[in-house]
């Protein structure tokens, strides 16, 4: 397979606005991509998500570290017209029309895609001659969309590309961006919901602090970082001892309880479960996969801690 | 030489559908005009080879081309603060293209007012020899472009519509100020030496006058020694790049 991105040993510093101090947003990521996959970049706020995107995209350079894309600089992939990207918000003149403003973009470049055409995969040929004022975020995305197909791109880059759409919206946005993936595309996308990571990507990176907390297919992300979440009954007399004793069991996250018995964290709830049912005489077991939510709040926390 | 006409068309068309800046670039000065220059009978009293109508006409359309060059340039830095300029980052197209595209988009629509109000004039009376139309209309289109970086420097600083607005607004105060609206005398014309429209304005009448304002208490000519227009014209043209310069910089080290 074809290396789309190669990013090494990348950092990023600045100095803070407030107090002159230095903050690295990224601190040493270390990225392949390879051609045809659907990455998610997902991470809370301030993970580093949008800068690292943004020297990908050549909007920014790194502080150290290399870059390359197609084996290429970023802006020479920008120039060619490989790489294009769905910006996160703003980035259009609202005093235009929907149908101007794709026909302006694809004067830019060499041998763009027809304005018809780019207007027809993105949804909007209905809405052609309205004002950007007059479209819902949703359609103004939806027209970002349109602009970075235009250049007929091989790697597409999406920083939160549905934020402030409604359920409909984004649904409808990742099943046009499904279209393009089986065209050929190579999607990377950053997203702080984790649900969209699950349904769309084959796989996930996720990022806290400037750093790579976890990378690989996003089911086995979920697996590696959560585990399984595992309930069981004890009778109220033994609890205390159960508890301590199922603490100290290999795997254990975390042990809680409420009024129907024990909630445990584990990353092997199989001995678990024969503890529970052989020695404990627990009841009622009951063992469920983590969401991918759970994961990233593990993740990202124990880093954060590390951080510490 | 690759010069992006769909963009510069499209430039044209969003500008045309402005109506509060097309009223102030092109109906105001057209107006202002009619009124002080086409209409009193000073207008008549000559100038040298020309009249006074020439004189309040060539401020007019002064005004109406630094009041849309002062427009191109703020909008430049409200287009950068919407993300414009990213969405234009992510295409093959250079930075010199873009600005090749906004220059011309400048000159143009500094060209719209000068042709209008020049246009008028001659049909009501405003007299001069053919050389002092040309001339006087070059160095008009030519010096609007320092009002460019005007309205830049205003939208870079204050990162607001209000601010470029503003910046628009500035122009009336700086016209009056700036000898500009009407002829000025004593300690006023003093100050207004000091004002950047004057120096501008002073340097297109020149072609008219050969170097000299009016009295307006004795319509007598007062002389002015070149250095003094060029001097004012080339000490704000600097210092408005200056400005532009160090927050340009500035919005850098932002990001």
């Amino acid at each position: 397979m074809n290396n789309c991105i190669r990013l090494r040993d990348l950092h990023k510093s600045f100095e803070s606005p407030d107090d002159g101090s230095e903050i690295q947003a990224v601190d040493g990521i270390n990225l392949d991509i390879h051609t045809g996959e659907i990455v998610a970049l997902l991470g809370p706020n301030g993970a580093g998500k949008t800068t690292t995107l943004d020297m990908v995209l050549g909007f920014t350079s790194p502080t150290s570290g290399s870059i390359s894309i197609f084996d290429r600089s970023p802006r020479e992939a920008v120039a060619d017209g490989r790489i294009a990207a769905v910006l996160q918000a703003g980035g259009l003149l609202r005093d235009l029309t929907v149908q101007e403003t794709v026909t302006l973009i694809a004067s830019t470049h060499n041998n763009p895609m027809s304005v018809d055409e780019a207007l027809h995969r993105s949804g909007l040929t209905e809405l052609a001659t309205r004002r950007v004022q007059a479209c819902s975020g949703g359609e103004q995305q939806r027209l970002r969309f349109a602009l970075a197909l235009l250049g007929d791109p091989d790697l597409l880059i999406l920083d939160e590309p549905t934020t402030g759409m409604d359920v409909e919206a984004r649904r409808a946005f990742w099943e046009t961006m499904q279209t393009e993936v089986q065209r050929g595309r190579t999607v990377v996308f950053a997203t702080h919901y984790l649900q969209e990571a699950e349904d769309f990507a084959q796989r996930t990176v996720l990022m806290a602090n400037g750093r790579i907390v976890a990378d690989g297919p996003t089911d086995e992300v979920r697996r590696q970082a959560s585990g399984k979440r595992v309930k069981a009954r004890f009778s109220t007399e033994r609890l205390a001892s159960v508890s301590a004793t199922i603490s100290r069991f290999d795997g254990v996250r975390s042990v809680s309880s409420d009024q129907h018995g024990l909630i445990i964290d584990t990353t092997d709830s199989d001995g678990l479960a024969r503890l529970i049912l052989q020695d404990l005489e627990g009841t009622d077991l009951e063992i469920e996969s983590a969401s991918l939510e759970n994961a990233f709040v593990q993740l990202t926390s124990n880093e954060m801690e590390l951080a510490r | 030489m690759n010069f992006n006409t769909t963009y510069y068309q499209l430039e044209l068309r969003r500008l045309l559908r402005d109506r509060v800046t097309i009223f102030f670039t092109v109906a105001l000065p057209a107006l202002m005009y009619f009124l002080f220059g086409a209409s009193p009978d000073y207008g008549s009293e000559p100038i040298r080879d020309g009249n006074v109508a020439m004189w309040v006409m060539i401020a007019m359309a002064a005004y109406g081309a630094v009041s849309a060059t002062t427009g191109i340039g703020g909008s430049i830095a409200i287009e950068q603060m919407q993300g414009w300029t990213r969405q234009l980052g992510l295409t093959p197209l250079q930075e010199s293209d873009f600005i090749k595209v906004k220059v011309a988009t400048a000159v143009t629509v500094a060209a719209a007012p000068i042709s209008i109000v020049y246009a008028i004039g001659f049909l009501t009376g405003a007299e001069a020899p053919m050389y002092v139309w040309a001339t006087s209309a070059f160095l008009l289109i030519l010096g609007a472009a320092t009002f460019a970086l005007y309205g830049l420097g205003f939208g870079l600083a204050f990162r607001s519509e209000a601010a470029v607005s503003a910046a628009g607004g500035s122009l009336v105060v700086m016209s009056f100020f700036g000898n500009v609206f009407f002829p000025l005398t004593g300690w006023q014309l003093t100050m207004a030496k000091f004002t950047p429209l004057y120096g501008y304005v002073s340097l297109a009448r020149r072609t008219l006058t050969g170097g000299a304002t009016i009295d307006p208490e004795t319509s007598e000519l007062i002389a002015e020694p070149l250095w003094q227009t060029l001097a004012n014209v080339g000490f704000w043209s600097f210092a408005f790049a200056a400005i532009c310069i160090v927050l340009v910089r500035k919005s850098r080290v932002r990001q």
